[in-house]
């Protein structure tokens, strides 16, 4: 396959472990997040224009939709947690309360 | 010889007269100080010209119909501009231009040191054209516009020393109670645009309708609430903060005999109905009861005339509910004559006393102002009903007239309980304000010199005793009089009177040195004006009120925008995550078990 693609797939699995192992603060986990979004949708708008298949590019569209969203809910999560606990350390997540 | 009908053209040179200061202050500065005299000319002269109209009609006995212009055709109802001169509005229109006379002559002396006493002339003046248009109108529209503009005049009139918050909450009152009325008065005129296609009386009493006890329930809301009847009668004795003149004009002679009024134009559909004329009867007994209990115990001169008049309006409410509008138009015009004049003497002590309102501070005035108390006097005989004065032509007919009845019989009872409350607190005001030793500060100077404040008292004095004869003897009555009774029916009348005042009297005399004990129940009931005011403007106002702040704050603020889906939605999921989870929340773990098990499975499958 083109080199271009593994290189963006690359990038996806990088953040991908950048998302699943990360030290103390929340926040790296939720940037990571938006990094395997930012190469998902390269990826996406470079395939559907290599193939020509016109009518898929409305897919990098809906995923940009989708990944607004979810920044959204991610960052009020984060706030919420800052609110209680003054910091986004995951160490302070033990209580099982909200 | 050709005989000109003047009868159409001298009544509407007479109106057109009265409109005339009215457009001079449209048209210069009012300013000057002749405008009094102006109105005041104005009406006299309009007053004289009204003479010969009437005296006309009771010459020839011919009514007349001015149709004049048509204003417009709404489908298939026609609006046009048209009086009507018969009987009942010849009658009344010299009677109110005389009094306006003597009222106007009055309040220059009473008003006189008032800065805006061009408006108050002026704002009478008003009050008097819109009465007129009121009497004379043909159409039930015309009759409204009359209807609206002395509640307004009203209104205007009673805040006239609007710097006092009684006054406000007066003005404020008289009108809520009159447009409780007019809803009645809209709804008559709507089912006689429904039924019977017009607003004229001429098509209303031709077509004699069947089933007329809705709009007559309309009428009858109408005139409760003009005239004050029982359940919408508080206004009329707060409507005393008005100046005098006014309380003298308004709410004794001419706004409160408005519903009254239209209730006899009525009286061809009203004839026909008798539940209508049950529910005039109950209802004018029941007030002119209640009144006369309340005026009994009043220390403020002016209540005790207003709850005076109150009483004698539900006593024309009894007349009509026996089916006698004559009769009780003609205690009407011969009631404005003593009742003015009781009110013209009480702003005449009122002003001499330095603005002393309360009869415990009256006394011995029977010397020093010989001509006010002798109208007190006259007008108090009048009102009773004492033989061949003003009263005794109306209202002796009336009682007759009831006790030969077919009649509700504790209706009949408490008429004549309250005919001889009338004489007790007539005797009251007598007693405590003219007789006995003075109570009031010896400073003042008591004196009636003034020609103004003499003169309209003489005229009016002149009126009360004389006017009963001559009307009663110069109309055709519409109905046989009631010619043969039993003697204990025919003296029924004057013996209550009797009654009332030697009770009266007497008991005036015995307590007048005893120490005022702690009122009993009757008479705090009696002074609260049966508490109706105090009750009634606080629970009807509270839950409207409450209602209203519960609305804008409570549902709409509170619960709609913040409670129902944001609040909701929060305490729904994390009841919801709390009660379904079962994590510990040790997220790197997670995370880090879940890149095992991906890496795991790829190198396996690769």
């Amino acid at each position: 396959m083109p080199y271009i693609y593994i290189n963006i797939i690359l990038a996806f699995v990088i953040s991908l472990i950048g998302t699943l192992i990360y030290r103390s603060h929340l926040i790296s986990s939720l940037l990571c997040l938006e990094g395997m979004i930012l190469s998902l949708f390269t990826l996406n708008a470079l395939l559907s224009l290599n193939i020509n298949f016109a009518l898929s590019t409305i897919v990098p569209l809906i995923l940009l939709v989708f990944a607004a969203c979810e920044a959204a809910v991610g960052l009020a999560l984060l706030i919420i947690i800052s609110n209680t606990y003054g910091l986004d350390y995951v160490q302070n997540l033990n209580l099982l309360q909200c | 010889m050709k005989v000109i009908n003047l009868i159409p053209t001298l009544m509407l040179t007479s109106l057109i007269i009265l409109t005339l200061p009215i457009i001079t202050t449209l048209l210069q500065n009012n300013k000057t100080n002749c405008f009094l005299y102006i109105t005041k000319t104005a009406v006299t002269y309009a007053f004289a010209i009204s003479l010969i109209p009437t005296l006309l009609f009771i010459q020839s006995n011919q009514e007349a119909y001015i149709s004049n212009w048509h204003w417009m055709t709404i489908h298939t109802l026609k609006l046009s501009m048209s009086f009507k001169l018969d009987f009942f509005s010849l009658t009344f229109m010299p009677i109110a231009l005389f009094i306006t006379w003597s009222i106007m002559e009055f309040s220059l002396w009473y008003m006189h040191s008032d800065p805006h006493i061009n408006r108050f002339f002026k704002y009478l003046l008003l009050f008097l054209i819109t009465m007129l248009i009121l009497v004379s109108a043909n159409n039930l529209l015309q009759l409204f516009m009359g209807w609206e503009g002395v509640g307004i005049m009203s209104f205007l009139l009673i805040s006239w020393w609007h710097g006092r918050t009684d006054a406000n909450t007066a003005a404020l009152q008289a009108m809520l109670y009159n447009r409780i009325g007019d809803m009645g008065f809209i709804m008559m005129m709507a089912w006689f645009t429904i039924h019977l296609n017009s607003w004229e009386f001429q098509q209303i009493f031709l077509t004699n309708p069947k089933n007329t006890t809705l709009p007559l329930l309309g009428l009858l809301l109408a005139s409760a609430g003009k005239s004050a009847q029982f359940g919408l009668h508080p206004w009329l004795p707060s409507a005393m903060e008005g100046p005098t003149p006014v309380s003298a004009l308004l709410h004794s002679s001419t706004m409160v005999m408005a519903g009254v009024f239209t209730l006899i134009r009525f009286y061809p559909l009203m004839e026909n109905n008798l539940t209508i004329q049950t529910s005039t009867l109950c209802l004018g007994a029941i007030t002119t009861l209640f009144t006369a209990i309340c005026a009994l115990t009043q220390n403020d001169i002016k209540k005790i005339i207003a709850l005076s008049t109150s009483s004698q309006l539900g006593l024309m409410m009894v007349t009509i509910g026996i089916n006698q509008p004559q009769l009780a138009f003609i205690h009407m015009c011969t009631h404005a004559f003593f009742k003015a004049m009781l009110f013209l003497s009480s702003g005449s002590i009122i002003h001499n006393l330095n603005n002393e309102q309360d009869i415990r501070k009256m006394g011995g005035l029977y010397k020093t102002m010989p001509i006010t108390s002798t109208a007190i006097i006259i007008g108090s005989l009048a009102l009773t009903g004492m033989p061949f004065l003003t009263g005794f032509y109306s209202k002796d007919p009336i009682i007759e007239t009831a006790n030969m009845s077919y009649i509700n019989t504790w209706a009949l009872l408490i008429t004549l309980i309250a005919v001889s409350m009338t004489a007790s607190y007539s005797t009251r005001i007598i007693f405590f304000a003219l007789l006995g030793q003075p109570r009031y500060p010896p400073l003042t100077q008591v004196n009636e010199n003034n020609p103004y404040l003499v003169n309209p008292i003489k005229r009016l004095i002149l009126g009360s005793i004389f006017m009963g004869f001559l009307i009663s003897m110069n109309t055709i009555p519409h109905t046989t009089p009631q010619m043969t009774m039993p003697p204990h029916l025919k003296f029924m009348a004057l013996a209550v009177t009797l009654l009332g005042f030697t009770v009266a009297t007497e008991l005036n005399n015995m307590t007048h040195n005893l120490m005022f004990k702690q009122p009993s129940r009757m008479h705090t009931f009696s002074t609260m004006l049966g508490y109706y005011p105090t009750t009634t403007h606080r629970v009807l106002p509270y839950p409207s009120l409450t209602m209203s702040q519960n609305l804008a704050t409570t549902i709409m603020d509170s619960i709609w925008l913040e409670k129902m889906i944001p609040k909701n939605l929060t305490t729904m999921q994390k009841t919801a995550a709390s009660l379904v989870s079962n994590q510990k929340g040790l997220m790197k773990l997670y995370f880090l078990s879940f890149l095992l098990s991906i890496t795991l499975g790829l190198l396996i499958a690769l």
